[in-house]
């Protein structure tokens, strides 16, 4: 048991270092053609990646994956796996744009963003807690329940799947510093990206220094154990679910407000976000740090893909481009082997039972 | 003296059942009080009347001579009572001053921050004070069983509990983890604590306790100073009738080989020769036992033996056919029943029903076949029978293997084992953490299959045990044999030495072939 859980943590531990060591390599190699040979197509490629605004685009798609992900984190650390994150960016991103519509302001909006993701994370919770529902279940109803509310909600106020255009935040620009090559984009960006870092440095506090995050830790281990030091599991529990509302709201919120607009179609412009938050934290390690690190990795990866579509460095099909982020996602989860899931998620915890 | 704890007629009914019936209890202050009785005697309920899980139907809780009423452990907890449960509640991958303080965390910075510089003093200064040897940095799944239970102890006396209850406490610990304990006890009530320790362990409550309260069907039936009664009359009382510890049998009339092992290798895990070039044999109609500190070979032995793990060289035989590489299926079949060392892991599905867990194992045999499906029928009667011979208790075929107690487990896969009319039978353990009736009656029948002519391999750390039911005993020590014994005339402190791998002078040796058998 005990050597067990030893070589896990060192089997992943390597597992995570080899992908480290093995994109230092590759970008290595690509800074070399890029210097020595710039017109090669690697060098191109470098040049791309290099560039300010796939740093900024990366971080922009990184805004949303990274706040879901953090609220991923409390919920299943407490216990409670949610996957219906997904469903709380939908009607995050829905919510703000119609409240920003509205009052006219779209810092209002993003609030009512997280409001409205907050309710339904809070009845998912009630759902799981209170009724004792299967949780993997509860968190495909949050999920069908937004896909099918927000479009909805989009065709009776706007006559059809897309709202109006609301705006965008103005980016938020610190001279000089916005200056420097590749890294001035962390300066030049929207509130949103700098609320995902205060967001993330916050959430690895409270998770690993305070009292709240060692109870929500000991809620998702061993809930007994909690419950016999005197603290109430349910009620952590709610709380680290609400949480996870709150800032999949201001995923949802920012990626809608960053457009200025909800679209409806299909997936909706989530998109598969909420889901991609899900790897982004398992490959983290439940770490907040982490699930940032590997949202940028995918993150970068899409800008790259992006870039390289209209870029036409390479011969190769759009479509062959487009699938980089998601072969690179299964390529490193299959090198990470597998997280250490919280010893009591997905189940359920009464008081009192023996 | 002072009466640290007194309940007063206390009753708790649950629907259908009483539990407690009119118990009254009273503990001083500064003593290790036992509360002895069988699996069902109701010493764990009556436990938490007093730890405030369950509220009594009647009667009064008084602690420090004030009457009291806990609605929750949260209240006991705050009148001074902790209770260190069988099951430890600790988080494994929090370290032991993260699970110590856990609740109570002290904090700083507007009570916002866990002040872990202080938590760490605090539970070093605690471990301090009372003598244990626990390092506050330490994962909880990186130490053993032994820390573990005194990191519960030091939960509870970091939220100020003076009467500590311990529920079965010796039930996880090898011999010399549950000398360590004792050696605690002493300690805690030198500075003032009052411990109530549950068991059904007749020797532990006499070696450990200065009074002791046995209770039988939710009834007190006494208390007794530990120093002035003996083992036998503790026996009549928890069980209600005269228990006979010793048994009383004929010698052995070994017949052919059975079991035969040669030169047996098992690696475990990390490569390391777990069985170091075993060879054995066990006959028809006898008991070989093989005692050893736990951790010596014997559980490689065994699932080398029993087909769940390969050895990695030498032969295992039965009845003259080359088993070595047979699978489990194969070796059911031969005629082997096994009962594990761990029921709830190996032995039982803890989600199953009776009539299920009956079946397993069996699954293949024609018996519990019909037109090519199970015939529940036949596999119903099956567990009921298994039931009601080994007197499982509640006798319902439809309850969940996880809602019985550990003891009725345990008589249920021994039930089921030995009603495959085997050949062989290995048994690990196969009393553990089964009450004194229990253990005697399956004790009987491990030596009623060894009069009806089977071969039984009987490995145990309970010394009384393999010394009692063997006709040979083998010692184990870094997984070799060290000598083959006569139990009935080997003394106590040289199967110690003989278990520390050393030689001592005198020992009645066996030969292994079993020449030279009395």
């Amino acid at each position: 048991m005990t050597n067990d859980s030893a070589m896990d943590r060192l089997s992943s531990a390597s597992g995570r270092l080899f992908i480290a060591t093995a994109a230092f390599l590759t970008l290595a190699v690509l800074a070399g053609f890029g210097l020595l040979a710039p017109a090669s197509t690697p060098g191109q490629i470098f040049w791309v990646l290099a560039s300010k605004s796939t740093l900024s685009s990366t971080l922009r798609l990184s805004v949303p994956i990274v706040l879901a992900a953090l609220g991923g984190i409390f919920a299943e650390k407490s216990g409670i796996i949610n996957i219906g994150l997904e469903g709380l960016l939908i009607i995050s991103a829905f919510a703000a744009i119609f409240g920003a519509d509205a009052t006219g302001s779209l810092w209002l909006g993003f609030l009512i963003g997280i409001v409205a993701s907050t309710l339904l994370a809070g009845v998912f919770a009630v759902v799981c807690i209170e009724f004792r529902a299967d949780q993997i279940i509860a968190g495909l109803a949050v999920w069908l329940i937004a896909l099918g509310l927000a479009p909805f909600a989009s065709q009776v106020f706007y006559g059809g799947p897309n709202t109006s255009n609301v705006g965008t935040f103005d980016t938020i620009t610190v001279p000089t510093l916005a200056d420097i090559p590749f890294f001035g984009a962390l300066f030049d960006a929207s509130p949103a990206v700098y609320i995902m870092f205060l967001a993330v440095a916050a959430s690895w506090y409270v998770l690993n220094r305070t009292t709240f995050g060692r109870w929500v830790r000991a809620a998702g281990e061993n809930p007994k154990a909690l419950d016999t030091a005197g603290v109430d599991v349910s009620r952590v529990r709610y709380a680290a679910v609400l949480l996870s509302g709150v800032l999949s709201g201001m995923g949802g919120a920012a990626l809608a407000i960053n457009i200025g607009q909800f679209t409806g179609n299909g997936p909706t412009m989530v998109n598969g976000k909420g889901f991609i938050a899900i790897v982004a934290y398992l490959f983290g390690n439940y770490n907040p740090v982490g699930a940032l690190l590997s949202t940028t990795l995918f993150a970068g990866l899409d800008a790259v893909q992006l870039r390289l579509q209209t870029a036409d460095v390479i011969a190769v099909p759009d479509s062959l481009v487009q699938t980089i982020p998601f072969v690179a996602v299964i390529v490193v989860l299959a090198l990470v082997g597998k997280t250490r899931l919280p010893e009591a998620a997905g189940e359920h915890y009464e008081s009192g039972e023996e | 003296m002072e009466q640290a704890v007194h309940l007063d007629g206390i009753t708790k009914r649950f629907p259908g059942v009483v539990a407690n019936d009119d118990v009254d209890l009273a503990v001083e202050k500064g003593t290790v009080h036992a509360l002895l009785g069988e699996n069902g005697a109701g010493k764990t309920t009556l436990m938490n009347v007093l730890y405030g899980l369950y509220q009594p139907t009647e009667g009064t809780v008084n602690v420090h001579g004030k009457t009291q009423q806990f609605d929750s452990p949260r209240d006991a907890i705050d009148e001074g009572v902790g209770m260190i449960h069988q099951h430890f509640m600790l988080v494994d991958p929090m370290t032991v001053t993260e699970n110590i303080t856990l609740g109570n965390e002290p904090r700083k910075w507007l009570g916002l921050t866990v002040d872990s510089e202080q938590s760490r003093k605090q539970v070093r200064e605690l471990s301090e004070r009372y003598g244990f040897d626990v390092d506050p940095d330490a994962r909880i799944e990186d130490v053993g069983v032994g820390v573990q239970q005194r990191v519960e102890i030091l939960k509870a006396l970091y939220r100020g509990a003076d009467v500590l209850i311990l529920d079965e406490p010796t039930a996880v610990l090898t011999p010399q983890e549950v000398e360590d304990l004792f050696r605690v006890l002493d300690e805690l009530t030198d500075q003032g604590k009052t411990i109530i320790f549950i068991t059904h362990k007749l020797g532990e409550a006499m070696e450990a306790a200065d009074e002791i309260t046995v209770l039988r069907e939710g009834k007190n039936v006494g208390t007794v100073p530990a120093d002035d009664i003996t083992r036998e009359e503790l026996a009549e009382m928890m069980v209600g009738r005269e228990v006979l510890l010793d048994l009383d049998r004929d010698p052995a009339e070994p017949g052919r080989s059975i079991l035969d092992v040669e030169d047996l290798v098992v690696e475990d895990d990390r490569g390391v020769r777990a069985v170091d070039g075993i060879s054995l044999e066990v006959r028809a109609g006898e008991v070989l036992g093989i005692a050893g500190v736990d951790g010596n070979g014997q559980s490689e032995l065994v699932e080398a033996i029993t087909g769940l793990q390969m050895p990695d060289e030498g032969t295992i035989t039965y009845d003259d056919v080359d088993r070595t590489t047979d699978s489990r299926r194969e070796r059911i079949e031969a005629g082997l029943a096994y009962i594990p060392e761990d029921r709830q892991e190996r032995g039982l599905v803890m989600d199953f029903e009776l009539v299920e867990n009956g079946l397993l194992g069996s699954q293949h045999a024609a018996d519990y076949t019909s037109k090519g499906r199970i015939d529940w029928n036949y596999t119903r009667d099956h567990a009921e029978e298994i039931i009601e011979e080994y007197d499982v208790r509640p006798p319902d075929a439809n309850a969940h293997a996880k809602s019985l107690s550990g003891g009725n487990q345990q008589k249920f896969v021994v039930g089921r084992e030995f009603a495959r009319d085997p050949r062989l039978v290995v048994a690990s353990h196969p009393t553990r953490g089964v009450d004194v009736g229990s253990m005697e009656f399956i004790h009987d029948q491990i030596n009623a299959l060894r009069e009806a002519g089977r071969a039984v391999l009987l490995i145990s750390s309970n010394l009384d045990e393999v010394q009692s039911l063997s006709d040979r005993l083998a010692v184990v020590y870094e997984g070799e044999i060290v000598d083959i014994v006569d139990p009935e005339r080997v003394t106590e402190e040289q199967l110690g030495l003989l278990m520390a791998g050393q030689q001592p002078d005198a020992v009645p040796t066996i030969a292994a072939d079993g020449e030279g058998h009395r």
